[in-house]
């Protein structure tokens, strides 16, 4: 193995360590960040769509009941991070790395 | 006349009456009409001793009239029905259970019944009303009616925001998937806004066709409460932008002969008096004009008697 070689591999787990740490440090947490909002704006929307899932009667229920068959897995995505959810902080925290 | 003509007021008051023959009357003048009734209690049916259905059928032994009635809870039900077979296409047998548990509360809650019977409604103007000149609509009693009247804008309004809701998620969506991502959500081909734009396409539909091609007449009876009740649904009327157009006078009592003296005729005599008092009031104090004046019948209102008070609307054909 030349001097050459050996400089071009370590070259190249630097750059993957790099890029690793970037990812790790800055990136992830930021595409975690935008969606888990995405997520929170989603609920929004879910709750609106459904607020008589916990007994608030909607006036809209009925028609949005016809975006039922569109939102299976909004629906229960939903449901399952409402049942995850223990309060408004415990979630906004989570997107924090400490 | 407009191609739409409602028929409101307080419940009991004759409006069936007053559609029924206000659509005769039409029909008689040459112009096609379909009268459409909204009354689960379904007394159309009544008036011209024939059954209909949410199918147009003509009215035997008139020519140029087709009569409809439109069950509310029928049409709740094929609501549900459409739903439920969309579900089954789309929705993996497991989630079924548990969406269909969330539509059958929707379905359940307060405003169900009126928003079916709004449906029904547009989809009568928009799809039914194609052949004909001229829709009468008798519709539910005034407090249900002007809520009905009233959706369009309330609803667009919901609907705006949920739609604004739904792109600012998946906008989101698409930001979090950066690079070779697949991104959660597409904002292009989205189900949810597409059928989110129907419903306000529909609602705008509904809303400009009140206002610009639709007559609003309120029956109401001689008496203080029915008219209280008819000054509060024209200030609600106002409010929402619609005009009323005229009012009917229905159910008024006789005036005895003057040779007749017994107590009958004094008891009459007092009630036509109370009542032309009603009537001043009414002339007086309200903005849209008495149309018609129509005496009660001893008999049910059918056959040539639907003519006679057919006769005794002053309203354009």
């Amino acid at each position: 193995m030349t001097l050459a070689d050996r400089i071009e591999t370590f070259r190249a787990t630097l750059t993957e360590w790099l890029r690793g740490l970037y990812h790790g440090m800055i990136t992830h947490p930021a595409y975690e960040k935008i969606e888990k909002e995405a997520e929170d704006a989603e609920d929004e929307f879910m709750l609106a769509c459904f607020p008589d899932a916990f007994g608030i009667p909607s006036p809209v229920s009925y028609y949005t009941a016809e975006l039922l068959p569109y939102l299976e897995d909004e629906f229960e995505a939903w449901e399952r991070r409402l049942w995850d959810r223990e309060s408004l902080i415990e979630r906004k925290g989570q997107q924090y790395h400490f | 006349m407009e191609p739409f003509v409602f028929f409101g007021g307080k419940g009991g008051v004759g409006k069936t009456t007053v559609s029924c023959a206000y659509a005769y009357r039409c029909a008689t003048a040459g112009v096609r009409t379909l009268v459409v009734s909204t009354d689960p209690a379904h007394s159309v049916s009544d008036v011209f001793d024939q059954s209909f259905d949410d199918e147009p059928r003509s009215v035997e032994g008139v020519d140029g009239l087709d009569a409809m009635e439109i069950d509310p809870e029928d049409e709740m039900q094929r609501h549900l029905d459409e739903i439920r077979e969309s579900l089954s296409e789309q929705v993996s047998a497991g989630m079924v259970s548990e969406i269909n548990r969330q539509l059958e509360m929707s379905h359940g809650t307060p405003g169900a019944y009126e928003s079916a019977l709004f449906d029904a409604f547009v989809d009568v103007m928009r799809e039914e009303s194609e052949p004909y000149d001229r829709v009468v609509f008798d519709t539910a009693p005034t407090g249900s009616t002007l809520r009905l009247l009233g959706l369009p804008e309330f609803l667009g309004d919901w609907i705006d925001r949920l739609l604004y809701k739904r792109k600012q998620s998946i906008d989101l969506f698409e930001k979090a998937a950066i690079g070779d991502m697949e991104p959660r959500r597409l904002l292009e081909g989205d189900p949810v806004i597409e059928r989110l734009r129907r419903r306000k396409e529909f609602f705008e539909y509904a809303g400009e066709t009140m206002r610009t091609e639709a007559a609003f007449f309120l029956v109401f009876n001689p008496d203080q409460l029915s008219v209280n009740e008819t000054a509060r649904a024209i200030e609600g009327f106002t409010e929402r932008d619609l005009s009323v157009r005229g009012l009917v006078a229905n159910k008024l009592t006789p005036t005895p002969d003057d040779d007749e003296t017994g107590r009958g005729a004094r008891y009459l005599r007092e009630r036509v008096a109370t009542e032309r008092d009603r009537l001043e009031q009414v002339r007086e104090g309200f903005e849209p004009p008495l149309v018609a004046e129509i005496e009660s019948r001893t008999s049910e209102v059918r056959g040539d008697v639907l003519t006679d008070v057919a006769d005794a609307l002053d309203v354009d054909v």
